[in-house]
Formats: C-alpha cells, sequence, structure tokens
C-alpha cells in the first residue's frame, strides 16, 4: 500500500468513526423519546378520567419548550458555569453562534446538544408526574423550564463537566445521572409540592385518601417504556471518543457498554424486587424498576453486579417507605416522583461514597472518589433543586398563577380548558361531573376515578 | 432570497442559512425567542378566559 492510499484509508476511517459517534447518539436520543411516551402514558393513566388529557398535554408540551429554550440558553448554561456561578467565555454555546447550525466540520455539538436536551425534558415530566389535577398548565410549563432548561443543566455543569468544580475539587462520581438529573428533578419537585397543596380529597381530617389511578394498566406500561427510554438515557451518558480512546465514563475514565448492560438490568430486577417486597402493589412494584435502576445509575461503571443488584433491592425498598413519609407530611405527590427521583436519586449519589470510594478521577489534579465527597454532593445536587423549585413556585402561587381555581379542580380539567374527551364512547366523564348522570349508573368500576 | 453563506461546497463550514450575517442571525433569534414567549401568553390567556367562562 502506498502513503498516499494510507492516507486515504486513515481519512475515510476517521470519518466513519465520526459518523457513528454521530450515529450512537442519534439514537440515544431518538430511544429517550420512549421515555416521554412512558410518562406521557403513565401519567394519563395515572389521572382520574376528567384529567387524562390535560395531563397528557403537560406532557406534550414539556418537550416543546425545553428544547427551544435548551438551544436559546441551556446549552450555554452547561458551558459557561462549571466554575460555580461565576459564567466563564462559552460564546460558542449562544444560540447565534455559528456552532449552533448545521456545519460541515463540526459532527458533535448538535447531538451532544439533542441528547442533552432531551435530558433537560425528562426533569420536566419528573415534576409533571407529581403535580397532576391541580397546577396550572402555564405555572407548570414556566416551572419546567426552570429546572429542564437551568437548574438540572447547572448542576449538570458543577457535576458532568469536565471543569466541573464538583469533580475537580470532591472527586464527584454520578456516571448515570443519579445527582444531576433525578435528585434534582425529584427535589425541586418537593418545592414545588409544597406551594402547590395537594389535590382536593387527598386529606380528610388528616388522613391521606387514596385518589387510585382510571387507567392503571396503561400506568404500567407507561412505566415499562420509562425503562425502555432509560437505555437511551444511560447510553448518552457515555462518551463515544474517536481515535484510540474508545469509550469513557463523562468523566474521562475508561468503561464500555458491558459495564453499563450487567449494572443497568440488575439494577432494575433489584429495584423491582425491593419494592414488590415493601408494597405488594404493581404501581410501586414497577416504579421500583425506576428506583433500582437511579440508585445504582451513579456507579454503573464501577458496580460488581451482585453489589449493584443488592444496592437497588435497598432502592426498592426504601421507595414506597419514604413515598409513605412524604404522604404523611400532608405533601400529595401524585406518583412519588419525590421518593422515586429525589430520594434514590440522593441515595446513588452517597452509595458511590460508600462502595467505591478510592477510585482514580481522569482530570490533573482531581481527587478520588471519596465518602464525604459524594455525601457533599448529593447535599448539593438536593439543594440545588429544591431551592428554585420552591422558591419560583411560591412566588407563582402569591401571584395567583400556580394551581387551578377550586371549582375547576373539581369539575376537571378536561372540562374546562382542554376542547376534547378521552373517552367519548365508554365513560360518560362529562355527565357525571355535571352531575346529570350518578356515578352508579354508569356502570364505572369501583376504581375511585371519580372520588372527588 | 439568497441566504446562502457560500457559494461552493469545497471547504464549507457552517453553511446554515445566513450563517454569514451576524444581523439576521440575531433578527431570527429574536423572532424565535418572540414566538416562544408568545406561545406562552396565548397558553396564559386561553387557562384564564377558560377558567373565568367556567366560574361564570
Amino acid at each position: 500500500m502506498t502513503p498516499a492510499e494510507m492516507e486515504a484509508l486513515k481519512a475515510a476511517f476517521e470519518m466513519h468513526q465520526a459518523m457513528n459517534v454521530e450515529v450512537f447518539y442519534w439514537w440515544c436520543t431518538a430511544i429517550m423519546f420512549m421515555i416521554h411516551a412512558g410518562f406521557l402514558a403513565y401519567e394519563i393513566g395515572a389521572s382520574r378520567v376528567k384529567n387524562a388529557l390535560a395531563s397528557g398535554m403537560k406532557n406534550i408540551l414539556t418537550l416543546s419548550v425545553v428544547i427551544p429554550t435548551f438551544y436559546f440558553f441551556g446549552w450555554w448554561i452547561y458551558n459557561a458555569f462549571p466554575g460555580g456561578l461565576v459564567p466563564a467565555d462559552a460564546a460558542f454555546a449562544l444560540p447565534w453562534s455559528t456552532s449552533m447550525g448545521p456545519d460541515v466540520q463540526d459532527m458533535g455539538t448538535g447531538i451532544f446538544w439533542a441528547a442533552f436536551a432531551l435530558f433537560g425534558a425528562t426533569t420536566g415530566s419528573i415534576m409533571s408526574g407529581a403535580v397532576i389535577e391541580r397546577i396550572r398548565l402555564s405555572a407548570y410549563l414556566i416551572l419546567t423550564v426552570l429546572v429542564g432548561s437551568v437548574v438540572w443543566i447547572l448542576a449538570g455543569a458543577w457535576g458532568w463537566h469536565p471543569d466541573g468544580w464538583l469533580l475537580l475539587d470532591l472527586g464527584y462520581h454520578d456516571v448515570g445521572a443519579s445527582g444531576v438529573v433525578h435528585a434534582v428533578a425529584g427535589f425541586f419537585s418537593l418545592g414545588v409540592l409544597m406551594n402547590l397543596g395537594p389535590r382536593i380529597g387527598k386529606f380528610v381530617d388528616g388522613k391521606a385518601m387514596a385518589i387510585v389511578p382510571h387507567n392503571l394498566p396503561m400506568a404500567l406500561i407507561g412505566l415499562m417504556l420509562i425503562i425502555v427510554g432509560f437505555f437511551g438515557f444511560l447510553g448518552g451518558c457515555i462518551i463515544f471518543n474517536g481515535g484510540e480512546t474508545g469509550w469513557t465514563t463523562i468523566y474521562g475514565n475508561p468503561t464500555n457498554l458491558s459495564a453499563f448492560a450487567f449494572n443497568t438490568l440488575m439494577g432494575f430486577a433489584g429495584g423491582v424486587i425491593g419494592a414488590y417486597l415493601t408494597s405488594r402493589e404493581p404501581f410501586m412494584t414497577m416504579s421500583g424498576g425506576l428506583a433500582g435502576i437511579i440508585t445504582v445509575a451513579a456507579g454503573l461503571d464501577l458496580y460488581y453486579p451482585g453489589l449493584t443488584f443488592v444496592l437497588a433491592i435497598c432502592g426498592g425498598l426504601t421507595m414506597p417507605l419514604v413515598g409513605k413519609m412524604v404522604e404523611k407530611a400532608g405533601i400529595d405527590d401524585a406518583v412519588g416522583a419525590v421518593a422515586v427521583h429525589g430520594w434514590c436519586g440522593f441515595l446513588g449519589v452517597v452509595l458511590v461514597g460508600v462502595f467505591a470510594s478510592g477510585y482514580p478521577n481522569t482530570p490533573e489534579g482531581a481527587p478520588e472518589i471519596t465518602f464525604m465527597g459524594q455525601f457533599i454532593g448529593a447535599v448539593v445536587m438536593a439543594i440545588t433543586g429544591f431551592i428554585p423549585g420552591y422558591g419560583v413556585s411560591l412566588l407563582l402561587s402569591k401571584m395567583n398563577m400556580l394551581r387551578v381555581p377550586p371549582k375547576v379542580e373539581e369539575a376537571g380539567l378536561d372540562l374546562v380548558e382542554i376542547p376534547a374527551l378521552p373517552y367519548p364512547e365508554r365513560v360518560p366523564a362529562r355527565d357525571i361531573v355535571e352531575g346529570t348522570q350518578p356515578a352508579d349508573e354508569a356502570s364505572l368500576p369501583a376504581n375511585g376515578a371519580l372520588s372527588s | 432570497m439568497n441566504s446562502s453563506p457560500i457559494t461552493s461546497w469545497e471547504g464549507a463550514a457552517a453553511y446554515f442559512t445566513f450563517a454569514d450575517s451576524p444581523a439576521m442571525i440575531a433578527i431570527l433569534c429574536g423572532l424565535a425567542v418572540a414566538g416562544f414567549i408568545g406561545f406562552m401568553a396565548t397558553i396564559i390567556k386561553h387557562e384564564k378566559d377558560a377558567f373565568d367562562k367556567h366560574e361564570d
């Protein structure tokens, strides 16, 4: 082979390598849409009939507000704030930069931006389920932009960026986003729920009442779709490098999809088993799959799969208990988002400190993984989520912009603001909520769908 | 409207519409932001109208 032929072969190889990087993240992003298909199904199913479409509308619009705002300022925040709250120069990530559009010579920016935008939309969807049936759509979308295009990505800049202060100062390790996505979104949701208040009828004389899903099978299928989407999400957390480097984590240490495959599946199985043991209930058991993966996500690259399984069982076991504690505190988290994402995300970051201390980090000067580094990192994630969620929802509440009026809530959001019916030929929800047809004459299943 | 920033694909880099015109990019970016804000304002108005109508 002549030198010229070798050069041509090398150029072709490098081009195909760059194309493979794009192909990988393209499909990760596509699979991540499954997360939103799942949230759509499970929140519609978890709602009562009278709010089914309004809940779904929130999920559809989540993507439509996070994607553009992540383009306008989210990507810039990630690149400008790894050092803390003072922005560094990241003009290349501003929407008017030539980097932020089709460029023959840039086979990376767009595909990474897309994956991160979908991570952001996931944080909005995490909150979405918690606040169903009484939040104003406009308030929800404002809060979604805040968590999806500002708050989580600020935490991501600190805990994921190669120059992030949590990594460089504390050795923070969170490869699968237990902290930067799940803990942030879970604690953000907690802050919102504290100002939003419970649904009418949720607490009677201080006792929590069951407001059960109108379509539990749909909710379960939705949860399983979220699990499918997690494979795109977790794949997007790995760096597909060109050259001789191969796969690395977002922190630059070597890993591979095999490591993630072992531990993602063992985490799912352990979480399901754990949640079943403490709940015996299908919605919680299926949520346990999420809880298990989130509990082990921060250390997916490091754990022995047997350890992953045990840790995920612990996450699944404790998740329903934390959910009950939240409820006992008078907080109406309709789908357990605080327990599944907030608690298990927090726990996941801390567990890396317990079981994976001593692993080295690759950036020069970055300390190794330590318990204190992980614990402080987890607290930072929780606070970074909670404060803006609580503060902005309090402001919206004071402006009477957070919650729908009581009459609207009692009638159902679909009737008032959605020009469509979910089941026009099956369940005469409109007649029932207007009082023209008693529920017991409508042959409704005794599922509490019209309990309020 | 000639929006092409390139006259040849040879050596092309950023080639999207108006890539060589910062003023046009600023205008289009402003329009995109305005469209988004308008969408949010429309939702707030729709909610208010729907809630007022129901309460009446």
